[in-house]
């Protein structure tokens, strides 16, 4: 990649983060930034187990289906 | 799932040398994404590679994603002779690397940590802006949603 593509592709990558940026949750952003670093933690961990209590749901629904 | 608190723990008791990275780094900064896996970059000086080995020995780490009965023996000869290892564990899922795309290894990323508190341990992590860096120099598509959302938290931590 020459050093005109490289510029054009970066400027690709800000165009699309740029966009993405308008559909973040800047609530949630808020709620987190006032947690502590460990209650972030305990927060994405409770988040993991929720999302495997989903999936197991999710594969209990369709192979009763 | 992945005991983020209790590997940290593992590592930092057995005063391994080690920078969180990737999406724990993210979360650690405020990030609301969810991440499955604890990556971070260790030094490779020998002393550290033996503290990593010795740490990491009774949670039984293996290949994640490789089929049960590889050849895999977890020794400082291995990890001498690898670099990044994705590894399952007791804890959970756990990425051991050794260097970063767009950031290098645990020294060059050293200068920009900051220190945070997890369960009580003191452990580096790598620094937000310096985060988003590495995020936007690796250019994976996945990646681009992460950055836009560490990027919006930059701006909302400057106020």
């Amino acid at each position: 990649m020459n050093h005109s593509e490289q510029t054009e592709s970066r400027h690709g990558l800000d165009a699309v983060i740029e966009a993405y940026k308008k559909d973040v949750d800047i609530t949630l952003i808020r709620e987190n930034l006032r947690l502590t670093v460990d209650q972030r933690f305990q927060q994405l961990m409770k988040l993991q187990q929720f999302a495997e209590e989903l999936r197991y749901a999710g594969r209990k629904a369709r192979s009763q289906s | 799932m992945t005991d983020f608190t209790a590997l940290i723990r593992q590592l930092t008791e057995n005063e391994v040398e080690f920078i969180i990275v990737g999406g724990a780094a993210a979360t650690a900064h405020g990030s609301a994404r969810l991440t499955l896996d604890l990556d971070v970059v260790y030094s490779r000086s020998a002393t550290n590679i033996s503290r990593i080995v010795k740490a990491l020995q009774p949670l039984q780490p293996y290949l994640r994603g490789a089929p049960p009965g590889l050849p895999f023996e977890w020794s400082v000869e291995t990890v001498q002779k690898g670099l990044n290892f994705t590894l399952t564990t007791k804890l959970g899922a756990l990425d051991l690397l050794g260097e970063i795309i767009g950031g290098g290894g645990y020294d060059q990323l050293l200068a920009e940590t900051i220190q945070i508190e997890v369960g009580g341990q003191k452990c580096l992590c790598l620094g937000l802006e310096r985060l988003i860096q590495v995020k936007r120099a690796a250019g994976r598509p996945k990646d681009l949603e992460t950055i836009a959302e560490l990027e919006r938290i930059q701006e909302e931590s400057a106020g």
